[in-house]
C-alpha cells in the first residue's frame, strides 16, 4: 500500500501539493483524481522519491523510497512516456533499467511480449507512437514484478482496444492483490476501472473514498418532469417541500421527491404528466461540481466584438 | 499479448537479500552509453582526429626543418607534435562527458534512471566510472598509435635520435630531426598523461553537466574553461595574469604533455606534469563533489 501524510511541496511561490494524506490499499485500483495542474503528477513524482518533499512523508509497503533495497521489484511507475532517449531501442531502455535491479534479461523479453511490443523491441524508442510509449511505460513499470504500481494517466494517447487493454490489465493487477495508483483527469474512465477514489484539487484532499460513496454521497436525486401544467404542478410540488427548477425548454427538474412521489401528487392533483424520468448525476458532473473552484486555468468562451 | 500480468518466469532478487549497487548501475551505465549512437561518433573522432591531425602537423613540421631558426629548432618536440590531436579530441570528449548526463535531462529518461535507485549518488559514480573507463581506453590507444605513426612519419623524413645526454645545443646544431623512443621516460610520461588529460576533461564535463542540467549550457561552460578563460587572463596585466596563467586547465594539459627535459622556454611558465595532473584531478573532484551535493538535493 500506499501511505501518504501531511505531503506538502511547492515550487517556488506555487505550492503544488498541500498537507495531502491519503492511503491506497492494496487489491483494488485507485483512482486519482483532479483537474489538469491540481497536482497529481507532483504527488506521484514525491511517491516515487524524484521530488522530494517540503513537509511530509510518503511511503510505499512501509518504506519511504530511499530506503528501498531493489526500488524496481517494490514499485514500478509509468510516469511520462516520453521520458526516453529516442536514439535508444526499447529493448536497451529495459535492459538498462533491468540490470540497475539485477533483473534478468529473459525478463525483458517477457514484459515487451506482454506489452505487445515484442516486434518493435529493436526500434529506435523516439519513432515510437504516444500509444506505443505508453505501452512501453507500462512494460517499464512491470519490469520489477513490483506490488505497488503507479501509473500518471496511462490511457493518453491509446485507441479504443488500448485503452480496453489497460482497463483489464489494472483489474487483473489488482486481483494479483497488487497495490494499484491510476491518475486521470478523466472521471469517467475512472468510473469503469477504479474502486477507490483519492480526489484532490489544488494540491489539496476533496475526498478519499470509494467510487460508490463518492457518486452517492455527492449526488442530489433529480427527476426531470414534464407535463402540459408545469406551472400549477410545479406550484403544488413546492407545496410538498420540493425544489424545482424549470429548464428552458419547460421541462421541470425536481429534487427533494422522488419519482414516485411525484406521480402520486401530480394525479392527486389531477394534473396531466407527460414524462417522468430520475436523472442519474455522472460521476464526471459530480467530480466538475467539486472541482469546479479548483480549477486553475478556465476556459472562456471568446467575446463576440463588433458588428 | 495476455490480459494480465502474468507472473515472471524468471527468478528476480529476493526483496530482503543485498541490494541494488554500484555494480548494478555501472552494468546499465555501459547499455545506456552503448545504445546510442553519439557515443560512437565521439569515441571514432577522437581516435581518427587524434591519429590524422598528429600525423598532418607531425609531417608539415617535419618537411620544415632544414628551414628553422635556431629558437625554432630549440623548441621542436617530435613528442608534443604526436599528440596534436589531443587539441581536438579534448572537445569531443567534453561533448560527450556532458551528453552521457544531459541527454537524460533533456530527454527526460532522468526520471526513469532515478526511479530505479534509492541511492543517487551511485548514478553519479557509474556514470563517472563508465564513461571515464571508456574515454581512457580509447584515449590511450589514440596517443600511443599517435605518437607511433608521428615518430613513423619522422624517421621517413630521414630523422635520427640525439646521442645520449643531448642539450638543446646539440639539438639546434643537429643536421637531422630529433626523433624520440617511447624508452625516453620523459617521452613515455607525456604520451601516457595526454591520454589522462582527456580522462580528465572527460569527467569534469560530465560534472558540469550534472550541475547545469543542459546539454548546450554544460558545453558552453566547459568550452569556456579551456578556450575562453585564458583570452580573459590574457586581457589582464600581464604581473597579474602571469601568477595564476599556469593553473588554467588548458595549461595544465600543456604542461601535462610537455616533455620538459630538452625545454627551457616554458620553466616558471607551466607547472612539472605531475602536480599539472593532480591539479587537474583536484578541479575536476571539486566539481563532481557539487555535482554530487546537488544531485541528492535537487528534484529529480
Amino acid at each position: 500500500m500506499i501511505s501518504a501524510s501531511g505531503l506538502t511541496k511547492s515550487y517556488g511561490a506555487t505550492r503544488a501539493v498541500d498537507d495531502l494524506s491519503f492511503d491506497v490499499r492494496a487489491g483494488v485500483v485507485t483512482g486519482f483524481l483532479g483537474p489538469n495542474g491540481s497536482g497529481k503528477s507532483t504527488t506521484m513524482r514525491m511517491v516515487m522519491g524524484l521530488d522530494l518533499p517540503d513537509a511530509g512523508t510518503v511511503t510505499i509497503d512501509g518504506h519511504r523510497f530511499h530506503d528501498l533495497r531493489w526500488p524496481l521489484r517494490e514499485v514500478g511507475a509509468l510516469l511520462e512516456a516520453k521520458a526516453i532517449h529516442p536514439g535508444r531501442s526499447a529493448y536497451n531502455h529495459l535492459l538498462a533499467m533491468a540490470q540497475t535491479n539485477s533483473i534478468p534479461r529473459a525478463r525483458v523479453d517477457e514484459v515487451l511480449g506482454l506489452v505487445g511490443l515484442d516486434g518493435v523491441a529493436r526500434r529506435k524508442a523516439g519513432k515510437f507512437s504516444l500509444g506505443m510509449s505508453q505501452r512501453l511505460g507500462i512494460a517499464s513499470a512491470l519490469l520489477g514484478d513490483p506490488g505497488v504500481l503507479l501509473f500518471d494517466e496511462p490511457i493518453n494517447g491509446l485507441d479504443p482496444e488500448g485503452i480496453l487493454w489497460v482497463r483489464t490489465l489494472l483489474k487483473g493487477l489488482a486481483g494479483e492483490g497488487r497495490t494499484i495508483f491510476v491518475s486521470s483527469h478523466l472521471m469517467s474512465e475512472m468510473a469503469l476501472t477504479a474502486t477507490d477514489l483519492v480526489v484532490i484539487g489544488r494540491g489539496r484532499l476533496i475526498a478519499d473514498t470509494t467510487v460508490d460513496d463518492f457518486i452517492a454521497s455527492n449526488t442530489v436525486a433529480t427527476v426531470l418532469v414534464r407535463s402540459p401544467a408545469a406551472d400549477r404542478l410545479a406550484a403544488e410540488l413546492r407545496s410538498h417541500g420540493a425544489g424545482v427548477t424549470t429548464r428552458d425548454d419547460g421541462a421541470l427538474l425536481v429534487t427533494g421527491l422522488a419519482a414516485a412521489a411525484i406521480g402520486d401528487r401530480s394525479l392527486a392533483a389531477g394534473l396531466p404528466l407527460h414524462e417522468l424520468s430520475p436523472v442519474q448525476a455522472s460521476l464526471e458532473e459530480v467530480f466538475m461540481d467539486l472541482t469546479s473552484d479548483m480549477v486553475d486555468y478556465h476556459g472562456h468562451s471568446p467575446v463576440q466584438v463588433g458588428s | 499479448m495476455t490480459t494480465t500480468a502474468a507472473p515472471p518466469s524468471v527468478v528476480l532478487p529476493a526483496f530482503d537479500e543485498g541490494r541494488a549497487g554500484l555494480a548494478n548501475q555501472m552494468r546499465s551505465e555501459w547499455t545506456k552509453l552503448r545504445s546510442v549512437r553519439s557515443t560512437w561518433v565521439c569515441l571514432v573522432v577522437v581516435f581518427v582526429a587524434g591519429i590524422g591531425l598528429s600525423a598532418l602537423v607531425t609531417n608539415i613540421e617535419a618537411g620544415r626543418w632544414g628551414s628553422l631558426g635556431l629558437a625554432d629548432r630549440a623548441t621542436f618536440d617530435p613528442v608534443r607534435f604526436s599528440q596534436t590531436g589531443t587539441f581536438l579530441s579534448q572537445f569531443v570528449v567534453g561533448v560527450l562527458g556532458a551528453l552521457a548526463i544531459t541527454s537524460e535531462y533533456a530527454t527526460g529518461s532522468i526520471r526513469t534512471t532515478l526511479a530505479t535507485t534509492s541511492k543517487r549518488t551511485t548514478v553519479l559514480v557509474a556514470k563517472l566510472v563508465v564513461i571515464g573507463v571508456v574515454v581512457f581506453v580509447v584515449a590511450e590507444i589514440t596517443a600511443f598509435a599517435s605518437f607511433f605513426t608521428s615518430q613513423a612519419i619522422l624517421l621517413a623524413h630521414g630523422a635520427k635520435a640525439l646521442p645520449a645526454g643531448a642539450t638543446i645545443l646539440t639539438q639546434v646544431r643537429s643536421t637531422t630531426i630529433p626523433y624520440v623512443s617511447l624508452t625516453d621516460g620523459a617521452a613515455l610520461r607525456a604520451v601516457f598523461l595526454s591520454g589522462v588529460y582527456l580522462l580528465l576533461l572527460t569527467l569534469l564535463a560530465c560534472g558540469i553537466g550534472f550541475i547545469l542540467r543542459h546539454t548546450a549550457g554544460a558545453i558552453a561552460a566547459f568550452v569556456g574553461v579551456l578556450l575562453v578563460l585564458p583570452l580573459i587572463v590574457d586581457v589582464l596585466p600581464s604581473s597579474f595574469a602571469s601568477s595564476f596563467e599556469k593553473y588554467l586547465p588548458s595549461n595544465l594539459g600543456l604542461a601535462m604533455t610537455l616533455v620538459t627535459t630538452r625545454k627551457t622556454d616554458f620553466a616558471g611558465v607551466l607547472l612539472p606534469p605531475w602536480p599539472a595532473t593532480g591539479l587537474l584531478a583536484l578541479y575536476g573532484a571539486a566539481v563532481v563533489v557539487l555535482a554530487g551535493w546537488l544531485l541528492v538535493r535537487r528534484d529529480g
